[in-house]
């Protein structure tokens, strides 16, 4: 039953702009097209991953055995540092407005996003942000290695490069306000006449939702980072200690924005996981409505949790209270989604094509990440895992079967729309079982590795850690090596797959996306298109 | 005008104009708001 490219009749003059600019330059430099800078940011996000993926590897190679293996401890801590920046802002936040770029406007009839040239120049900061970040490993002082936290007094201590740090982190908090800000106006005032507000599709809602959220913290991460530059190179002593000021204020600061930064990270994978689940149930998404003010709550609690990350600073005993108890209030709208996923599935036509296999494994391996999170979330005891391997494994499950694996759920879920060709099943699913198989050895044997008091970011531990760190490692590394499948069914899809994807790709998809062609029309929607039962993705009846 | 039409679109890109200068300023004024925080309460 697929649904044939929607066209009205005063669209037919608009046929001759209907392809890409000739030039290399002119299509990808310049671009003003959603489509395109989509695929900028997807690119460029993936390159990220795997350089992100490489300072990983490099840190799992020295953790293999006790003892100094191959780096020198600064270079680890060095590693260990890029790898957090790299992977929370080059990789996962780029993936995802690349996502939202190709998707939201496709999603809710819009023929493009509202500010095309502000969208060009959002991603176009990223590439020089990310060099210059770079570059720092090249320094006579090295990169930064103080923990992607910037904590004072620590950070102060690095040398001249911090103040490349300091600009690469502006550059990069620019690009994602821009990006925000391009999101909120085309969701507002783009729509299809027609598609209300409680018509959307869920990623576009929690889009919209993790738009604000990025407006509302990352000017506080700006404002942070710009005080530590003039602490470092002006002598003012907002955090240094030794001149009156307060390092753990930096701590509130910084976790103000670092605790909804994890949120803008993981809800736009809720959003995927809302949308593919309903596909291969080939059932309505359950409880619509509850998702979207869950996913508004999860918004608004996170601005209030953000102490849980520092409980062992000495703070009063009422703090530690409130915030242990509103860290653990998010486990009720998170519930409320993880509910809905499995009611969505329950007595559903389910096939397991692989965006179901990774949408599934999400739900899974990011609730273990969800309950070593309540468990963190207990002051008390989180005396004895605060900074150990505990909270690497809790905050890995989260993002990696979490974020990445939402992340990778939506690239093979879209890939055939965006392509007009279908993947290769069997090497997605290889992909899915090696990455799951792997990511689980990787990561699991971590919570042991924390509860038995091993610190995070040392590269030398005591001997009694030795067997789990192997283990651990040995995940990394087949990790790591599959997501080279990753690479090659991407890459086979685009330029090899002779097997063409129908418009409406999947048999349950429902939604405007999936009413245009495969790949769709280089400029879709000039005329926004008829919004009816068949074209809303799954809003609740009453709406 | 109707609701389908070219006039509606571009009005509705000027209101998205609008809209972006609006969350510019805030974001804007978050950032000036802490780090004036930092100085005047140091």
């Amino acid at each position: 039953m697929s649904i044939e490219t929607t066209h009205s009749h005063d669209e037919s003059h608009d046929d001759h702009h209907d392809h890409a600019p000739s030039g290399f330059l002119d299509r990808w430099l310049f671009t003003t097209n959603h489509k395109d800078i989509g695929t900028l940011y997807l690119v460029f996000s993936l390159l990220m991953f795997f350089i992100g993926g490489s300072m990983a590897m490099i840190i799992r190679a020295e953790l293999f055995m006790p003892g100094l293996q191959l780096v020198e401890p600064d270079f680890f801590n060095q590693m260990t540092t890029m790898h957090a920046l790299i992977m929370v802002f080059g990789a996962v936040m780029p993936a995802w407005v690349g996502f939202a770029n190709w998707m939201i406007p496709m999603m809710i009839g819009a023929p493009d996003m509202a500010l095309p040239r502000m969208n060009n120049w959002s991603f176009w900061i990223l590439p020089f942000a990310f060099t210059m970040l770079l570059s720092t490993l090249f320094m006579d002082s090295g990169g930064p290695a103080a923990g992607w936290t910037l904590y004072p007094p620590l950070s102060l201590q690095g040398g001249q490069s911090f103040a490349f740090v300091v600009f690469a982190v502006h550059m990069m908090g620019i690009s994602s306000i821009m990006g925000s800000i391009n999101v909120i106006a085309t969701i507002l005032n783009m729509r299809a006449p027609g598609m209300t507000l409680l018509k959307m599709p869920l990623f576009v809602w929690t889009w919209l939702i993790t738009a604000f959220l990025l407006i509302a913290v990352m000017p506080v991460l700006a404002g942070a980072v710009t005080m530590l530059l003039t602490d470092h190179f002006f002598g003012t002593s907002f955090f240094n200690a030794a001149g009156g000021g307060d390092p753990v204020m930096f701590q509130h600061i910084f976790w103000f924005f670092g605790h909804p930064e994890v949120y803008i990270m993981i809800l736009p994978a809720f959003g995927v996981v809302s949308e593919i689940i309903p596909t291969f149930a080939r059932k309505p998404l359950f409880g619509y409505t509850a998702m979207v003010y869950a996913t508004a709550s999860i918004a608004f609690l996170s601005f209030i949790v953000w102490a849980h990350h520092m409980f062992t600073v000495g703070m009063p005993l009422t703090g530690e209270l409130f915030f242990m108890y509103a860290t653990m209030l998010i486990a009720v709208p998170t519930g409320v989604k993880v509910f809905n996923w499995v009611s969505t599935m329950w007595r559903g036509s389910m096939t397991f094509e692989t965006p179901m296999l990774f949408a599934i494994g999400f739900v899974v391996l990011f609730t273990i990440g969800g309950l070593s999170g309540l468990m963190l979330a207990i002051a008390a005891v989180d005396l004895q895992y605060h900074d150990t391997y505990f909270v690497v494994a809790h905050f890995h499950y989260v993002l990696v079967p979490g974020a990445v694996f939402a992340l990778m759920a939506g690239t093979y879920y879209w890939l055939p729309k965006w392509t007009g060709h279908m993947y290769s099943e069997k090497w997605g699913k290889i992909h899915f079982w090696v990455s799951t198989i792997s990511v689980n050895i990787l990561f699991f044997p971590q919570h042991y590795l924390g509860l038995a008091g091993m610190p995070r970011r040392i590269p030398d531990y005591s001997t009694q850690f030795a067997d789990f760190n192997m283990i651990s490692s040995i995940g990394g590394f087949i990790f790591g090596a599959s997501q080279l499948i990753f690479v090659g069914v991407i890459v086979h899809c685009v330029y090899k797959s002779r097997k063409a994807a129908t418009a409406q790709v999947w048999e349950g998809a429902r939604g405007l996306e999936w009413t245009l062609s495969s790949p769709p029309p280089y400029h879709s929607f000039n005329t926004p298109p008829p919004i009816n039962a068949s074209t809303v993705a799954h809003a609740d009846e009453a709406h | 005008m109707s609701l389908n039409s070219r006039e509606d679109l571009a009005n509705r890109r000027s209101r998205a104009v609008k809209t972006a200068w609006l969350l510019g300023l805030i974001a804007a004024g978050i950032f000036v708001a802490f780090v004036l925080s930092g100085v005047l309460g140091h």
